[in-house]
């Protein structure tokens, strides 16, 4: 790398922000590895796809326009969620049409945001993996992050460079977990059906772990594999899991 | 206002937010009939004719080749002998035209019932993409001969095999007037998966068509 | 004009409205909601287990994978869609055109009570009794074998899966796999009932006698029902595409033939139906081609042996122009493949009839409000995750998840969402924006939260929320980020 230090904003995501820090802090140690100078803009609060997906068009808009200010002026912006970097670049553009002024600026926020192992493992181009585990590993592939943002080779080469992470994939690794946001909340019951197959399917693996790149589908996840009884496999967001803070 | 006028006066409305129709799109449309245009198709770079029999497999059709049209009847009457069928046939009338004398198949070209056991048609063209007959419907072609009986025999001339359905389009158009009342794409025997999504050959129509493909 | 619609929706799948405008006559109250009958489904260990069962998607996974341009005829497609909905009027009138100078009737319905009507009065007009349907999905639309029935006519259904779901007085659950949330017992039992034949329980025997006792009706309908996966405005062609072949017996034995399809599924040429074939059945059953595809143009002509003396094509209307030049046009490119609830992880839980109408999955949670009002499928645009996964393998490229987000947002400009969230929303928002007060808002919650959690650090109950219902809450970790950021920074 150029002795240029890339000028990254980190975006930590209301959800990592309000349930697991630790995947904030991984974000930046994994940035800071990589030679990038984090900024983590003190004002932002949320994406606005709570918003967005539950019909509430202007709100999210007051909230995306919110973000497009706060990043104005990071070089890049990262993301440790594929679901939240691709509403800002997949669905900013639609969201803001209304405000053809924002036009621009809501574009060149687009081409700078990425989803976090993107990131690193195409732009920063981390060299040393600084995370340690030991045991079995599954991948599962967050539905915004693969469809939006073609998250799908990034995490897997990063965690093949974890010291002692062996990587077993899951069946269907692509299949969704059932979160979809507030449909886990409206219909909880479909929500913790399409659940229980993503959690067969990882116990299949016999994986000690279920490693993620998205918080929603995180805590659907573990919700879901508590609720039946399964207090062996853990969940891990991938930003832990390549920062070495599996144990918080 | 008729239905139709009040349909074609809704489509009129939602459509005034496009540019205005004007003669330039009439034009174009009868531009695109006149012009018809093969769209996107994968690269089909096989031969036809291994391709043909290939995909007719595939469909789950027997495949046979005989060398010439005198040779078919023999052929026909080998298979149904191989498969235990009857010796019995409702054909059309171009393959009733055929020498049976000797095979022991008796044949009889006329409208196919819901009883006949065997059907012996020929075909218009096939396609090799997908290992399909094409079947026009006409006075001497009828349509149910392939679709009323158990077993459904075609006598498919290798030099009417074409790539895929655009150019059996493309043939047909230059060989007749227009279509007939039915074009039947025929591909492999009838079959269902409606119960337990479990495949069943032979739901309404033929349990089995075979297909003697002749070299000259 | 078309608050004067009959109710449309009734019996065990129906909304229980009616089919009002969007802007015109109060909705009954549904009878059954969306949510008890996905509810009484996913503890249906029948359905349950018939659902595990399903897989098309391997088949359409396997199928796509011998085009070595899928992507590019996928584009090809859409494209193709775009240009009959662009100029509808002109092919439509097209089509109708070259059908008329071949001898086939065309009726126009711009209503589902039209579509009865027309079809009753050719009924009478032609003095059938017995009539066999080969599978038509407007018809289910229109509830048209019972508007048929009440006229005193036999209506057949040949389709095996439309034939199993009839005799057991259901609807499909599927457009092109009707019975599929129907296992081999519960076929068994329905033909000892109704044939009177000794059971049987091997799927090969079942379809046997299906084929035998349909043969029957076959050789005797007088009027033969088909839908229509396309029509062709260069040659005025009916094309269907089937498998079982009952299509074909449809339209080539009985004296009369009806087909019954929406205007947007009009084609200009073969070479664009070629085209499109392509995808539809490989999206559908993974299959190259389907076994049958039949193109119709115009009745018996002088000397053919057989065919119908008379061809009708219906072509219907009844919701289909609201979608036109709107938001919503790009769901009208749709050429009922399935793919869409093949691959969707809610359809694949709860099945087909928990949707309450004609179309189910994604495609349906997107049709259906449209056509029979948004108030009255208030469930359906909402009940997906957005996955996305509908949209990847859409042959014609429809955005479904966009359009069912897009019908979220007419929800709430409609205010027909519950007060209770969108005053959360609103509420949510106002603090969001507020980076002092959401500060410490989340402060609050994390705290809160963590307390709730106790010992094992899991929330298991969460009053007033469907989260857990089913799952665990992981508890937060009791400091939010911008706290332990902050302190870390001093």
């Amino acid at each position: 790398m150029s002795d240029q230090k890339l000028r990254v904003g980190l975006f930590v995501t209301c959800l990592v922000d309000l349930m697991r820090p630790s995947i904030g802090f991984s974000a930046i140690r994994l940035l800071e590895a990589a030679g990038c100078e984090v900024t983590v803009p003190e004002s932002q609060t949320c994406c606005g796809q709570p918003a967005y997906n539950s019909g509430d068009r202007m709100a999210a808009q007051s909230l995306a326009r919110k973000v497009v200010a706060e990043f104005r002026d990071c070089a890049y912006v990262v993301v440790p969620s594929g679901s939240c970097s691709g509403m800002i670049r997949a669905h900013y553009a639609e969201l803001l049409a209304e405000f053809p002024s924002d036009r621009a600026e809501v574009e060149r926020l687009a081409a700078r945001t990425y989803e976090l192992t993107d990131f690193l493992a195409n732009v920063a181009k981390l060299q040393r993996v600084p995370g340690k585990f030991t045991g079995t590993c599954t991948y599962h592939d967050s539905c915004s992050g693969l469809r939006e943002m073609g998250v799908k080779a990034q995490p897997r080469a990063l965690l093949g460079q974890v010291q002692g992470l062996a990587l077993k994939e899951m069946a269907t690794p692509e299949y969704c977990c059932g979160f979809g946001g507030t449909f886990a909340v409206k219909y909880g019951e479909i929500s913790a059906r399409i659940a229980d197959r993503k959690c067969e399917d990882i116990a299949s693996t016999g994986a000690d772990a279920v490693v993620l790149g998205d918080l929603g589908c995180m805590l659907n996840i573990e919700g879901r594999l508590k609720r039946r009884g399964d207090t062996k496999t853990k969940v891990y967001h991938v930003a832990e899991m390549l920062a070495g803070m599996t144990d918080e | 206002m008729s239905a139709r006028e009040s349909i074609v006066a809704r489509i009129r409305a939602a459509r005034a937010a496009l540019p205005a129709m004007d003669e330039t799109e009439r034009a174009a449309i009868e531009g695109r009939i006149a012009l018809h245009p093969i769209g996107t198709r994968p690269a089909m770079d096989w031969q036809l004719v291994p391709r043909f029999r290939e995909q007719c497999v595939r469909m789950s059709s027997s495949v046979d080749d005989v060398a010439s049209m005198a040779e078919v009847p023999r052929a026909i009457a080998r298979f149904l002998a191989d498969m235990k069928l009857p010796m019995r046939a409702v054909v059309w009338p171009e393959i009733a035209q055929l020498d049976w004398n000797g095979t022991g198949v008796t044949v009889e070209a006329r409208a196919a019932r819901g009883d006949d056991l065997v059907g012996i048609t020929g075909t218009y063209l096939a396609v090799a993409e997908t290992g399909t007959l094409m079947l026009l419907s006409s006075p001497s072609t009828p349509a149910a001969t392939s679709l009323l009986p158990e077993t459904h025999i075609a006598v498919v001339p290798q030099g009417r095999i074409v790539k895929a359905m655009e150019e059996a389009w493309a043939l047909t158009r230059s060989e007749r007037v227009e279509l007939p009342r039915a074009v039947n794409f025929v591909s492999g025997p009838s079959r269902t998966a409606d119960i337990e999504g479990q495949l069943q050959l032979g739901a309404h129509g033929p349990y089995r068509v075979h297909v003697v493909v002749v070299a000259e | 004009m078309y608050g004067s619609l009959p109710r449309l929706c009734r019996g065990r799948v129906g909304v229980g409205a009616s089919l009002a405008s969007t802007d015109s006559q109060p909705m009954n109250a549904p009878a059954e909601t969306f949510k008890s009958r996905a509810h009484d489904k996913l503890n249906d260990a029948k359905v349950q287990r018939a659902m595990r069962n399903f897989n098309l998607a391997g088949a359409r996974a396997r199928g796509i994978a011998d085009l070595d341009n899928f992507e590019d005829i996928r584009t090809a497609a859409a494209a193709i869609r775009d240009r009959s909905l662009a100029s509808l009027d002109l092919w439509l009138a097209r089509f109708e055109q070259e059908a008329t100078r071949r001898g086939t009737k065309v009726h126009w319905a711009e209503t589902h009570a039209d579509i009865n009507r027309i079809v009753i009065e050719i009924a009478r007009a032609t003095r059938v009794k017995k009539i066999i349907k080969s599978k038509s999905m407007v018809s289910e639309e229109s509830h048209l074998n019972d508007a048929l029935e009440a006229e005193g006519f036999q209506v057949v259904e040949t389709d095996l899966g439309e034939y199993i779901v009839q005799l057991a007085g259901e609807k499909p659950s599927h457009i092109i796999a009707p019975a599929i949330h129907k296992s081999r017992d519960d076929v068994a039992d329905l033909f000892v009932q109704h044939h009177k034949t000794p059971r049987k329980t091997d799927i090969g025997e079942l379809t046997m006698e299906a084929r035998k006792f349909l043969r029957e009706h076959f050789l005797s309908g007088e009027m033969g029902i088909s839908g229509g996966n396309f029509l062709i405005a260069e040659t005025g062609s009916l094309m269907l595409v089937t498998n079982e072949g009952n299509g074909r017996m449809t339209t080539t034995l009985p004296r009369v033939h009806v087909a019954i399809t929406g205007i947007e599924k009009v084609l200009p040429t073969l070479e664009d139906a070629s085209c499109i074939l392509r995808l539809l059945t490989r999206s559908a059953t993974g299959q190259s081609i389907s076994n049958y595809v039949t193109l119709n143009t115009g009745p018996k002509q002088p000397g053919d042996l057989d065919g119908p003396e008379e061809m009708h094509v219906i072509i219907v209307d009844a919701g289909r122009t609201r979608l036109l030049g709107t938001d919503m046009q790009e769901a009208l490119r749709c050429i009922r493949c399935g793919a869409c609830m093949n691959h969707c992880p809610v359809y694949q839980n709860i099945g087909g009839h928990a949707y309450g109408w004609v179309y189910p999955g994604p495609i349906g949670s997107v049709l259906t409000p449209n056509y029979i009002g948004l108030e009255n499928a208030i469930d359906l645009p909402n009940a997906a995750t957005l996955c996305n996964q509908c949209g990847v393998v859409c042959p014609v490229k429809i955005p479904l998840p966009d359009l069912m987000r897009k019908l979220r947002e007419k929800q709430v400009d409609r205010g027909l969402r519950p007060w209770q969230e969108r005053l959360g929303l609103k509420l949510w928002a106002w603090v969001a924006k507020r980076p002092g007060i959401y500060a410490l808002a989340t402060r609050i919650a994390a705290r809160l939260g963590r307390s709730m959690g106790g010992a094992d650090r899991v929330i298991h109950r969460l009053p007033g929320n469907g989260w857990t219902e089913g799952r665990d809450m992981p508890a937060p970790a009791g400091k939010t980020f911008r706290e332990l950021y902050a302190e870390r920074k001093r």
